[in-house]
């Protein structure tokens, strides 16, 4: 029943939105009824999201795709998360962010109503493509043929709370590029004289920008403590594919400041933002096609891979089409220094744009040389450290003198207070780094990400007053983020240079000591959970014969699908991660990896400053 | 400005001091074989390195390694062994040569290019 209430309204909401495009010339919509059926479409879909939802809470098995991927022992939180923890439902939430976006413009814009009709329209025209999408190869309201009583289960991985919410975070960032991407092509389509579209381009990129660094923090959070690996980011494919738009929605953002300064150079704005949008369905369509971790999967899954791509060739066809058709003929007269904000924001961008480019050709290579001489080859995370972060260097060392340099000139605004501090930081930085284990990636890390915090914190000093109020915040809003860089740089630098790592093989009442940190396994226990049964080893922690806590590695079996997790136990503090997996029993024994990964809240620290300034920014006329 | 490049340089030639001693210096066992096992990839795990990897691949290939470096082989032998017997697959940093050429280079040919793109319009900015 409810399955039927999903799918109507999916299929009414798409005929609204197919309505809302036809020509003029066959029916006259006027300006009102235009707003109205938009909006009523973004009310349908909202119902058919919300039904397919009430499916999952409910348990309701007569629906094919929640007898597939749900089961009625999980927790609550599971059975929504449920809704996008797979393929169909997260296409269904793709869709309604689509269209939610685009309802939350057409009440903020302060555009002409002609321009903002040719948003609404475009946005509409990528709504309609995915509700096709859905409808023909991936409908998530199918009725199940034969009477179940209960489902198949979630995949045990993602029942986990960060992974519950990191889809949508993800997916709001991604789909916020679609607004950006109707933004600038229904700009170029109107050749309007009008500025506005700018401002609205900025404050749409960056909460985009905003939502899905949240989405890809959650995600690498994640994997930090559930793969049980050690590390946060592993250049994986999957990974690398969100870093894209990630980066080029960076550079979006960064070139969209140089109007402050400098005549606009929408051109280069324009392209960013299809761009963007085009990366965003190209990561959808390599995740969900499957033709990532194997060219062979893909075939297995031929129609929805074909169909994605089909849609990604017609909306960046159609993007970089009307860019090439209708591009801006202004002539930007770009104010190039050696060296002042604006080329230093151009190399940035350069330096952005490779660096993404890079990421895609690593990702994509696997691929391509399959296809071509049939050899199977990786490209893994070495790769991507020997190019992508050479590349970025010079970027970080610019962002570390961005605040002091001036846009008219060359000069460097209070030059001698700056390199005297320089100076002295990166004395000590030197000192410290020839006293402890000397390492070139982690020197150069910690003098670029002290020289960025520092510059940034000077300038604040030396230019605004302190006042404690909204407007101060939102002046220095900027620094801030490069802040967040600063201190994320400084903490990656020091958890993967100087992250220690031991390895024990230990039976209970064991002792054993961690660069002065003892831990004692106490006990190895089997729990009864609500769908899953746990072994739990619980260690103590202590330290100068205090003790400081307990630590729980734990490896989880569901029944349901079989699948055994690993949850590493994790003591957190803010100087060191004290990181525990369990490993197998030999014997009586447990072998144990330990690693200590220091400063690693540094680099949650800095990605929350980022996620907060971009919150601020979002406010800032 | 001339003499912001004087302190830049001082800096820079510090940095080199340091890591032209210290370059040298991690040359035991243990090191070498993190620094190997690190860029090969566990074949039965999804984009895990044999070095992070408990599976019973990565121990069998963390053991070979071990014994190729005792018999006194280099680096370089034990790739190409490794890779005579799984495929190039193994490996998480492709070889640098003519087949990966487009690989290794694209990314810095695209540097040099768009630098000297740069540079030109920032010439004929200055020359106005």
């Amino acid at each position: 029943m409810i399955s039927l209430v999903g799918f109507s309204s999916l299929c009414l909401s798409t005929f609204f939105s197919f309505l809302i495009l036809v020509p003029k010339s066959i029916i006259n919509l006027n300006v009102k009824y235009f707003f109205i059926f938009f909006r009523f479409s973004t009310f349908l879909i909202c119902i058919s999201f919300f039904s397919l939802m009430t499916a999952y809470i409910t348990s309701d098995f007569s629906n094919y795709n929640v007898f597939q991927n749900s089961h009625s022992d999980k927790p609550l939180i599971y059975k929504i998360s449920g809704t996008w923890g797979n393929h169909e439902g997260s296409i269904l939430l793709w869709l309604f962010m689509i269209s939610i976006y685009g309802f939350v413009y057409s009440f903020l814009s302060k555009s002409l109503v002609d321009y903002k009709i040719n948003v609404l329209k475009i946005q509409n025209g990528i709504f309609l493509i995915f509700a096709l999408f859905i409808i023909f190869t991936s409908n998530p309201f199918l009725v199940n043929a034969v009477e179940v009583s209960e489902g198949l289960g979630l995949n045990p991985i993602l029942q986990d709370p960060a992974l519950a919410i990191h889809p949508p975070m993800l997916y709001l960032g991604y789909v916020g590029f679609s607004l950006v991407f109707s933004l600038g092509i229904a700009s170029l389509l109107k050749n309007n004289e009008d500025q506005n579209w700018i401002k609205e381009t900025k404050k749409w990129s960056i909460v985009s920008w905003t939502f899905l660094t949240a989405g890809i923090a959650l995600g690498s959070y994640w994997a930090y403590y559930e793969l049980g690996w050690g590390g946060w980011w592993f250049w994986d494919p999957v990974e690398n594919i969100s870093l894209m738009p990630w980066i080029v929605g960076l550079a979006l953002v960064h070139s969209l400041i140089m109007i402050r300064g400098e005549q606009a150079i929408e051109r280069w704005i324009v392209f960013l933002s299809i761009l963007c949008f085009s990366l965003s369905i190209l990561g959808t369509f390599l995740v969900r096609s499957g033709i990532l971790t194997s060219v062979h999967s893909f075939a297995s899954d031929a129609s929805r891979g074909l169909f994605i791509l089909l849609i990604f060739f017609l909306t960046t066809g159609f993007g970089f089409l009307i860019f090439l058709i209708k591009s801006p003929t202004k002539k930007n007269n770009l104010h190039l220094l050696l060296i002042n904000k604006t080329s230093a924001l151009i190399i940035n961008n350069i330096l952005m744009i490779i660096a993404m480019l890079t990421i895609l050709l690593g990702t994509v290579y696997p691929i391509i040389i399959e296809v071509l001489t049939n050899t199977r080859v990786s490209v893994g995370g070495p790769y991507f450290n020997s190019t992508v972060l050479p590349i970025l260097l010079p970027g970080f060392l610019l962002m570390s003198i961005a605040p002091i340099l001036s846009w008219q000139s060359n000069k460097i605004e209070k030059f001698r207070t700056y390199v005297m501090t320089f100076l002295i930081l990166s004395l000590l930085v030197s000192l410290y780094s020839y006293f402890t284990d000397f390492n070139i990636w982690g020197f150069l890390g910690l003098i670029l990400g002290s020289w960025i915090i520092l510059a940034s914190i000077l300038s604040i000093i030396l230019r605004y007053k302190f006042l404690i109020s909204f407007s101060y915040i939102k002046l220095i809003n900027s620094f801030v983020a490069h802040i967040g860089v600063g201190i994320m740089i400084i903490g990656i630098t020091f958890s993967s240079v100087y992250q220690k790592e031991y390895n024990f093989n230990i039976s209970s009442g064991d002792q054993i000591n961690v660069n002065d940190n003892f831990l004692k396994l106490e006990n190895i226990q089997i729990l009864e959970e609500k769908n899953y049964q746990s072994l739990k080893a619980t260690f103590s922690l202590t330290k100068k014969k205090e003790l400081v806590d307990y630590i729980f590695p734990a490896k989880n079996f569901y029944p349901v699908s079989k699948m055994i997790t690993t949850e590493a136990g994790i003591y957190h503090d803010w100087l060191k991660d004290i990181y525990i997996i369990l490993g197998n029993e030999k014997d009586g024994r447990w072998s144990i990896k330990v690693y200590l990964n220091p400063l690693v809240s540094l680099i949650w620290i800095g990605v929350f400053i980022m996620i907060f300034s971009g919150f601020i920014a979002i406010f800032k006329k | 400005m001339m003499k912001f490049q004087y302190f830049f340089k001082i800096i820079f030639c510090f940095v080199f001091l340091f890591f032209s001693s210290y370059v040298l210096s991690n040359e035991n066992l243990n090191y070498k074989i993190k620094k190997l096992t690190l860029e090969l990839r566990c074949m039965t795990c999804q984009n895990q390195s044999v070095y992070d990897s408990d599976s019973e691949f990565a121990k069998d290939i963390k053991i070979i390694v071990e014994e190729k470096f005792n018999e006194g082989r280099n680096e370089k032998e034990i790739k190409l062994f490794l890779t005579e017997r799984y495929g190039e697959y193994i490996l998480f940093k492709p070889y640098f040569n003519i087949k990966n050429l487009l690989l290794w280079l694209f990314p810095f040919i695209l540097l040099v290019f768009s630098l000297g793109f740069f540079y030109k319009n920032l010439k004929k900015n200055l020359s106005k």
